[in-house]
């Protein structure tokens, strides 16, 4: 699966709830087929995405969902114990794992050479993998009633779509677009 | 360690008088008071592991509307930087970041002041608001200036920071 369409699949099933979205081609892809009030695509802050995301479903009622990298998890690994710490249930991680830096010359990724989904099963978080649209599709859904925050850990293709422009957006317009979606 | 305690305490009633709901926090020794003190009060915590992570969950959560503050030590912000930067100053959110100072006075740690001095500057340039609270100032001005920066945080939409002088609990004895 091309990163391009599980991206078109988890912005159908999260709707038009809160999605975090990690930096680079994701957010450009992301951007290229889909805009929403409800997305909140960090531009530059690569290794905060789950972070922003356990803020937000901790301050917010309903399903959050999360995409991160596995370049940009493992930036900042430290998360996977605060959020076994603090579990919030309506929150969704979806990891897309190509096993590279794909906005980075495609320099590998460590995911290639350890078991980052066994690490956060390690570490007592509930885990599911695979490696097709309709899994991953199946794995949110089911675990939009979940007891506790899910890690979905999905492998996709390496590389990036060709000629997905720049994304240019203002972060402050970004960010004061997704506060109001979340207010209303 | 009496006269410490109470402006750590007008830290703390300052945060209250604000309705602050939430706090981040990275541990620290000489903010402990702050952290105990704010949960003694029911303020709900979140235990970050590295500051950059109490930036973020910090971020998300001021985006659903919550009033949230993180308590750190000031050499966390080498740390922090880059999520302070590219996150909560260019995405404009604002909340408060509460930073004990380090390598003064009292200090026993031989090289923490190389990034605790700095630190101010080092905020200053990425455009940051730093306040500092010294145990010169009185309790009144500790209570005041801390409900103060927190409402401004909000209506600046940024992070502001104060950095508060805290000896640590052990040294207390050579104040």
């Amino acid at each position: 699966m091309k990163r391009i369409d599980a991206l078109k699949v988890l912005d159908e099933v999260f709707g038009n709830d809160p999605l975090v979205i990690t930096c680079g081609a994701t957010a450009r892809e992301m951007a290229s087929i889909s805009r929403k009030k409800t997305h909140l695509p960090l531009l530059d802050s690569m290794g905060l995405t789950t972070p922003v995301g356990l803020g937000v479903a901790l301050g917010h009622g309903g399903r959050v969902g999360v995409i991160d990298g596995d370049g940009s998890l493992l930036m900042g690994f430290s998360i996977l114990p605060t959020l076994k710490a603090y579990a919030p249930k309506n929150l969704i991680v979806v990891v897309l794992d190509n096993g590279q830096h794909a906005s980075a010359d495609g320099m590998f990724s460590q995911a290639n050479v350890v078991d980052i989904a066994g690490a956060a099963k390690g570490l007592g978080l509930w885990v599911a993998e695979c490696d097709s649209a309709d899994a991953m599709k199946a794995h949110i859904e089911a675990r939009s009633s979940a007891d506790q925050v899910s890690l979905i850990f999905v492998k996709i293709e390496t590389g990036n779509t060709p000629n997905i422009p720049f994304y240019l957006a203002d972060p402050a317009k970004l960010g004061a677009d997704f506060k109001e979606a979340l207010a209303g | 360690m009496k006269e410490a305690n109470s402006r750590l305490q007008a830290l703390v009633d300052g945060l209250s008088d604000w309705g602050i709901e939430q706090f981040v926090y990275v541990p620290s020794s000489h903010a402990a008071p702050v952290i105990r003190g704010l949960e003694a009060h029911g303020v709900k915590s979140v235990m970050a592991n590295r500051e950059e992570e109490a930036v973020g969950i910090a971020g998300g959560l001021a985006l659903t509307g919550k009033k949230v503050a993180i308590v750190m030590q000031d050499n966390g912000f080498g740390n922090a930087l880059t999520a302070l930067a590219t996150f909560a100053q260019s995405y404009h959110i604002g909340f408060p970041i509460f930073a004990n100072t380090r390598g003064g006075l009292g200090e026993y740690n031989a090289m923490i002041h190389s990034i605790s001095d700095p630190s101010p500057d080092l905020l200053k340039r990425l455009g940051i608001r730093v306040e500092n609270l010294g145990i010169s100032d009185s309790v009144e001005v500790w209570r005041s200036s801390t409900e103060s920066v927190a409402k401004l945080a909000v209506i600046q939409r940024r992070p502001i920071v104060t950095m508060f002088e805290s000896l640590h609990p052990g040294m207390e004895s050579i104040k």
